[in-house]
């Protein structure tokens, strides 16, 4: 007999754990998919993410997927001039590494964090599949759907009111639906990153802009935990001849930090892409809805896309108990209120900072589009950035 | 040069970090994936825009022309 679900979600990250986590909170039944074997791996990504986009969608920062707590930032410039932005220094009622105080933010471990979003999914009432593949989806005349998935070896179909691509970057789902979802190659980062041994840091997330190091994007130096750091960067293709790769090598060998890196060792390899792009214009399809990277639900600035997985999956969740709760067929005119819901909650700001973005990146002159870069980097992380929230 | 009417791609899986980022910009429809997360390999693409070879973070895509 084929099973019957309010919700299907297609992606286990950071945004399919939320909305999946939120709409059983709201008395759904949710069924989570994904096909991995192990959630966060390989790793894509850097891990850093804020205080507040962790407690603001009812995450509290646990040990088991802490690599280390930041406090603040550290921007550079081509040359290496820096603008220190510490919250130890800053507001040091708040925050720092005393009991009674606050971290800024934590670097997480992607696969024990999605692990962790995962179990409170399940612990909320999920039910989870993994090595369970998204296939296609097909709209029912009883104005459900059916989605088609495999599950190890086995092919099956499983019946939902509403289907959620959560499936990232690479998101499929959408393309389902018909919907136009590639990113533009200017507009994709190409990123690569080495977690290290024997290079110090201080509870700052280090931003290196210039064109110099990482044209059309920025490169990075994190603290990852247990003495280790992470460096990576990201460029876009339409800017440099050259490969991500050629970049991280050039960066270590000639930058400023070249003594800093001097004897590095590498422990792991990571990379992928950065949507340095604009939210998707249309979000949602009969009976479906897309959440986090697979919405393009990413920073256009920082390219970070954690906490805005997180919240849009908050929004998704609390929207799906909602408009289920109304008995309102599931069409797309009748979706669209996700995403409107959506852009006043986030995407507004979202399509202001992809403007700003866009500013920046169509400046011929490399002076000044440096610049504008390393300015607009340190308004962006300061005490009275209005996109502090995002 | 003229650019292909269809090729198939190569991946050197040896190089290739499962990053996702040649799916990301592929104009394909649905289904232009292989089962570790990258374009295709085992059918020709006849968009062959080759945004894919360049976005790629260790440039481990490669092409055959099928037809020029
Ligand atoms: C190099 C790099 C560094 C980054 N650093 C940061 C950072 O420091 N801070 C930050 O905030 N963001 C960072 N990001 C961005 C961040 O990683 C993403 O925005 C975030 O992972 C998006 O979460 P998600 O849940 O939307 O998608 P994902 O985390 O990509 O999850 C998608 C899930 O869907 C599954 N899936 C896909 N297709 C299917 C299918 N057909 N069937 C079943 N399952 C499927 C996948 O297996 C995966 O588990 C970085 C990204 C990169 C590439
Ligand atoms: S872009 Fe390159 S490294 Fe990333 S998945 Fe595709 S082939 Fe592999």
């Amino acid at each position: 007999m084929q099973e019957n679900y309010d919700v299907v979600i297609i992606g286990s990250g950071p945004a399919g754990t939320t909305t999946a986590r939120i709409a059983a909170q709201n008395n759904l039944k949710v069924l989570l998919v994904d096909k991995k074997q192990e959630l966060g791996s390989p790793i894509q990504c850097s891990g850093a993410i804020s205080h507040h986009g962790l407690v603001s969608v009812g995450v509290s920062p646990e040990a088991e997927f802490i690599h280390e707590a930041i406090y603040g930032f550290d921007i550079l410039n081509e040359k290496g001039d820096s603008k220190k932005i510490d919250y130890r220094q800053l507001k040091p009622d708040t925050y720092g590494a005393a009991a009674d105080k606050n971290p800024l933010g934590y670097v997480v471990d992607r696969r024990r964090f999605d692990r962790y979003l995962m179990t409170q999914a399940e612990r909320a009432g999920v039910e989870v599949w993994l090595k369970t593949e998204g296939l296609n989806y097909e709209v029912t005349s009883d104005g459900n759907c059916e989605v088609q998935l495999r599950r190890f070896n086995q092919e099956l179909t499983v019946k939902t009111k509403v289907l959620v691509g959560a499936d990232g970057l690479q998101s499929q789902v959408g393309k389902w639906a018909g919907l136009t979802t590639h990113i533009k190659l200017a507009e994709l980062a190409s990123c690569l990153q080495f977690i290290v041994d024997q290079v110090e840091t201080n509870g700052l997330l280090e931003i290196i802009t210039g064109h110099e190091w990482a044209p059309g994007g920025y490169a990075w130096i994190f603290p990852k935990g247990n003495g280790y750091a992470e460096i990576g960067l990201g460029v876009a293709r339409t800017m440099t001849e050259q490969n991500a790769q050629w970049h991280l090598d050039h960066f270590m060998k000639n930058s400023f930090f070249k003594e800093r890196f001097k004897n590095s060792k590498i422990l792991e390899i990571q990379g992928g892409g950065v949507p340095l792009a604009a939210p998707l214009k249309t979000q949602y399809a009969d009976n479906l809805i897309l959440v986090g990277d697979a919405a393009r639900h990413v920073n256009p600035i920082t390219g970070g896309g954690l906490h805005t997985a997180l919240s849009g999956g908050w929004i998704a969740g609390n929207f799906l108990g909602d408009f289920l709760a109304s008995k309102v067929p599931a069409t797309a005119e009748n979706l669209k209120r996700y995403q409107d819901e959506w852009l006043v909650a986030l995407g507004n700001k979202m399509w202001k900072l992809y403007g700003i973005k866009s500013q920046i990146f169509k400046t011929k002159d490399i002076t000044k589009r440096d610049q504008m870069l390393y300015q607009t980097m340190s308004d962006y992380f300061s005490p009275d950035s209005e996109f502090k929230k995002i | 040069m003229r650019k292909p009417k269809s090729v198939s791609f190569q991946i050197g899986w040896n190089a290739c970090i499962n990053c996702g980022a040649c799916v990301a910009v592929c104009p394909h429809d649905a289904g232009f994936i292989s089962p570790f997360d990258t374009i295709a390999v085992d059918q020709p693409c006849d968009i062959a825009c080759l945004l894919c070879e360049d976005i790629c973070p260790v440039t481990t895509i490669t092409h055959t022309v099928v037809e020029a």
